[in-house]
């Protein structure tokens, strides 16, 4: 378990979604181990006792974020994300401000953290529960970033901006990492050729998005395709960490093995089926899902832009459209764009890449995606300013 | 009332009487409905024998049903089972939950033993009991034919008319309360059938706040690989689990002494698939459709059907395997232990069931004639009559089902710790250690498992008391069925609330279990799975478990249970449930 917990404690510093100094992990098992400073860990261990689950993370996210959100949600119960991966899965963000905490702090944690998979504390910050495995608090906390800092860029687009939005802006700025290909390294067609070979690219490509920081927890997708099988990775796989996640499952279907691979999986054989693509990268950059979601149209009657827009808009060459994860119909939508484009933005969710013979195209085409909407978004909110 | 009726039907088979009786909001609040409130009902008879007729057969259905919330159309049946001697319930699809709703009941309670066989009739508000001479001995499906027309039908076959320790209840379209000789204490009653009918709506005190958490459920559906993905529940049914066990080496073998059978693939989801072009279908307005159906409308075999009656007993021929499925519905046996039962009889005699053999030894289990007349007592009696106890690969009697706990150690300690006996459903970790939901766990270690059993248990003990599929847990969790629950009763719900429902109801099962001799000698696997090996390959080992770390992983979970190192209670529990 104390493993486990360095494990995680590395990854959340290294992702940024983290500060060092106020984060805290907890796991439970027949006793409780944690790491990090003593006010987290003792308040953890009462919440987590309370709630009888395997484990927490309590920390302050980067930037400012948490007061920022409090700030701004004024005297709103829940934060909603308007992304709409976080969204199906977290469904909104309960608030704790300091003044419902007087009389009994743990126990009206304890009575938020009943309901949804994290809370937002003010003066603590992002409390999320693991109610199996450590890995599954890890993966609800980077979930809950993710909403936050996707709805923060998003609110900043769409106001005009005074000194605070200015401070955090240049924060932002410097929180986000460069985009390089130095030091990467990848197959080419010729080598790309065998599971043993296919596998170990994936691996590679896989960690590569992680550190490049293109997806959140385990979000994402990646796939390679051989003459009679998909190589895809599992659901609720860490891209990082492939080795033994991945699923072959053949075009004919004449194995139900796949059950475990990606809840895309859908739309990556439609993309293998209907174009030439060799490789798939599926990632959740922040600035790209910013953008996707920043539309200025108001009078279409449309609620749920996110499932229901028909359009097909346009975010710097690279096509978006709308459509819900999974069976929901994702498919339908993102392939017919995908064969002129190699490309597309899904509404407030990621990024489709397809590469023609290797992953190198299609890695270096999530990150040109990237970098130009992140371009694009600082232009816009500057001009805000 | 919102959500619920407030009312049981209390008929007594012995007198004749049929009452209303109101439950308090307080019971139903607590115990929610489904299994909750079925085993709260059997509170005072839990110490009955299996014969006693006033040993009460209660069907119990959940506030959600005739709500629309998906999935939560199902019914409990609850009683003590004559096969394990435990707390027994199922949970049954189809329509009988929503029609026993709508003719404004929450749930059924039969007691005493009728003087000729029966059938009860409810008709909205009236209720009676009819003659069912004409129907006694016949097989399920005639007797479905013969009450069309009447609304929703329970029904037991020649199994539990004549005793068999594994007879089902049966409602039609392959929904069943399959599991632990349920219908065996129906037929003990000479309860034939009953019937349900109604047209009272289940009143709704929040619309739409129901409205957006039904979208939330359906949203997590529609993303859930196992439910709604291309080789999921939906597409092929349980049976696309046959291919998913065969590549993880743990489908039960010869009688458990093997987990991989080299011709699995010959009744896998896509073998039935070319083989059938089934359609599928499912519960009353389930969106899953988790059941297939042949062209002629036949329910098509479930996995651990398919892999009992085939890899356990050697048989890969799918069309005895299809045969035996409806064999069983046919006279209401219970399939999983029928097939079971045939492999331990097959180790003992040296002899494997063939596939010419199996109609007609399933015919005389059902009459208990002949061989029948052993096989009809289970696994585990018969193992013990011909003094071969170690092959009787059963937990408190149950016979195991189609997943071989030497491939998931969570698995391995799910079976012992279940309530009512050999079974993965009541804490289900083959959605994590094998369908990675909602987070994948390392199936070969018992690290955290005794922990990760409590907080499934006491989910799944919820929402069988919600009468909601257990299949809706591979997609959405508590959380959106307790604001589902609050927008339809108007009491307010979380996870925690329910989490705690839960564990009083897993844990008055056990002060139940113990009241009647239970203990942790009950807990335990069978011999085989931890001095023989599972079939490894290049790829994969599957070793014997160890005995040591299970053991430690089950103490763990009585400490995290509040209970001794000897499974048991220090000091008996005061009323767990109100």
């Amino acid at each position: 378990m104390k493993r486990q917990i360095a494990y995680y404690h590395d990854k959340l510093l290294r992702d940024g979604s983290a500060t060092d100094d106020r984060l805290a992990l907890l796991v439970q098992d027949d006793g409780i181990i944690s790491r990090g400073p003593d006010d987290l860990c003792r308040l953890g261990q009462s919440i987590l006792e309370a709630l009888g689950s395997s484990a927490l993370v309590l920390a302050r996210p980067p930037l400012g974020l948490d007061t920022w959100l409090l700030y701004g949600a004024g005297s709103a119960s829940a934060l909603i994300p308007p992304d709409s991966e976080t969204r199906t899965f977290l469904h909104d963000i309960p608030l704790l401000r300091r003044d419902e905490l007087i009389a009994d702090p743990v126990a009206t944690m304890v009575a938020r953290l009943g309901q949804r998979k994290g809370i937002l504390v003010e003066g603590i910050g992002l409390i999320a529960v693991g109610p199996l495995t450590v890995e599954q608090a890890y993966v609800n906390y980077s979930s809950l970033f993710h909403a936050l800092f996707v709805k923060t860029l998003h609110d900043l687009l769409q106001r005009s901006c005074g000194p605070q939005e200015k401070a955090l802006l240049c924060a932002v700025r410097n929180w986000t990492l460069p985009l390089t290909t130095s030091g990467l390294q990848f197959r080419n067609e010729t080598a790309l050729q065998g599971r043993d070979a296919i596998w170990q690219e994936m691996t590679r490509v896989g960690r590569y998005t992680v550190e490049q920081r293109l997806v959140d927890s385990f979000f994402g997708n990646i796939s390679c395709r051989d003459q009679a099988e998909i190589h895809i990775s599992q659901t609720a796989a860490s891209l990082d960490a492939l080795e033994g996640c991945i699923d072959p499952v053949p075009f004919n279907n004449s194995t139900t093995c796949g059950i475990t691979a990606s809840s895309e999986l859908l739309t990556h054989r439609r993309i293998y089926e209907q174009t030439d693509a060799r490789t798939i990268l599926h990632g959740h950059p922040k600035f790209a899902v910013v953008l996707s979601m920043h539309c200025t149209t108001t009078d279409c009657g449309i609620d749920d832009c996110w499932r229901d827009c028909p359009q097909v808009r346009d975010c710097l060459g690279t096509p978006i459209v709308a459509g819900e994860v999974g069976a929901g119909g994702l498919a339908d939508k993102v392939v017919p764009v995908m064969a002129n484009n190699g490309a597309a933005i899904v509404y407030g969710h990621g990024v489709f890449t397809t590469g023609r013979s290797d992953f190198a195209e299609a890695f270096m085409r999530l990150q040109q995606i990237e970098q130009a909407c992140r371009d694009d978004y600082f232009r816009r909110v500057s001009a805000n300013c | 009332m919102n959500g619920w009726r407030g009312q049981a039907l209390h008929v007594n088979l012995t007198t004749g009487s049929l009452q209303r009786q109101q439950l308090p909001t307080d019971l139903l609040t607590a115990c929610i409905g489904g299994r909750g409130l079925g085993v709260r009902l059997l509170r005072d008879f839990i110490h009955l024998s299996t014969d006693a007729p006033d040993l009460p057969l209660i069907f119990a259905a959940g506030p959600l049903t005739g709500t629309f919330v998906p999935a939560s159309d199902r019914i409990a049946v609850v009683s003590r089972s004559p096969l394990t001697g435990t707390v027994f319930d199922c949970s049954a699809g189809g329509r009988f939950a929503r029609d026993l709703k709508a003719a404004g009941l929450d749930a059924l309670i039969i007691t005493g033993v009728s003087p000729q066989p029966v059938w009860l009739q409810l008709s909205g508000m009236s209720a009676s009991l009819l003659p069912a001479t004409k129907l006694w001995g016949s097989d399920v499906p005639t007797t479905l034919s013969n009450l069309a027309g009447h609304g929703s039908v329970a029904t037991i076959g020649p199994a539990g008319e004549n005793g068999v320790l594994y007879a089902g209840i049966l409602f039609g379209q392959g929904n069943a309360a399959g599991r632990g000789g349920l219908g065996t204490i129906m037929g003990a009653k000479q309860l034939k059938v009953i019937s349900v009918q109604g047209d009272q709506a289940t009143a709704i005190a929040d619309p739409s706040r129901l409205q957006k958490a039904n979208r939330d459920i359906l949203r997590l559906f529609r993303a859930s690989p196992p439910l709604f993905g291309e080789f999921g529940l939906q597409a092929f049914g349980t049976a696309t689990f046959v291919d998913l066990m065969a590549q993880r080496r743990m489908t039960p073998t010869n009688n458990f002494r093997a987990t991989f059978s080299p011709t699995s693939h010959h009744y896998s989801g896509p073998a039935l698939r070319h083989a059938l072009r089934p359609t599928n279908g499912g519960c009353n307005g389930c969106p899953i459709a988790c059941k297939q159906f042949s062209h002629s409308g036949e329910p098509l075999p479930e996995y651990h059907t398919l892999s009992h009656f085939g890899a356990l007993n050697q048989i890969d021929d799918l069309l005895a395997l299809l045969q035996a499925s409806a064999g069983c519905y046919r006279l209401g046996l219970d399939p999983v232990s029928a097939a079971a039962t045939l492999a331990t009889a097959a180790e003992i005699s040296g002899n494997p069931v063939l596939p010419a053999q199996l109609a007609p030894q399933l015919k005389a289990i059902s009459q208990r004639k002949s061989e029948g007349e052993l096989q009809a007592l289970g696994a585990r009696r018969l193992a013990d009559a011909l003094c071969r106890p170690e092959t009787a690969m059963t937990v408190k009697s149950l016979e195991l089902p189609a997943f071989d706990p030497r491939g998931a150690y969570g698995l391995a300690l799910a079976y012992c710790t279940s309530g009512r006996g050999g079974c993965h459903t009541r804490g289900n970790p083959i959605s994590h250690e094998i369908l990675r939901r909602p987070v994948p766990t390392d199936r070969f270690s018992f690290t955290g498992k005794a922990r990760m059993l409590c907080i499934a248990e006491n989910a799944i003990a919820a929402i069988d008391s919600l009468a909601v599929c257990r299949y809706a847990l591979f997609g959405a969790s508590l959380e959106e069925y307790a604001d589902a629950l609050s927008a339809v009763t108007g009491h307010e719900y979380n996870v925690g609330a329910l989490a705690g429902i839960g564990e009083r109801i897993v844990l008055t099962e056990r002060s139940y279990n113990q009241g009647n001799g239970f203990t942790c000698a009950d807990d335990q696997l069978p011999e085989r799975f931890f001095t023989s090996a599972g079939s490894s390959d290049d790829t994969m080992t599957i070793p014997a478990l160890d005995r040591e770390r299970f053991f430690a992983e089950r103490r763990t979970y009585y400490h995290l249970r509040g209970l001794t190192d000897n499974g048991t209670f220090a000091t008996p529990p005061v009323d767990l449930l109100p």
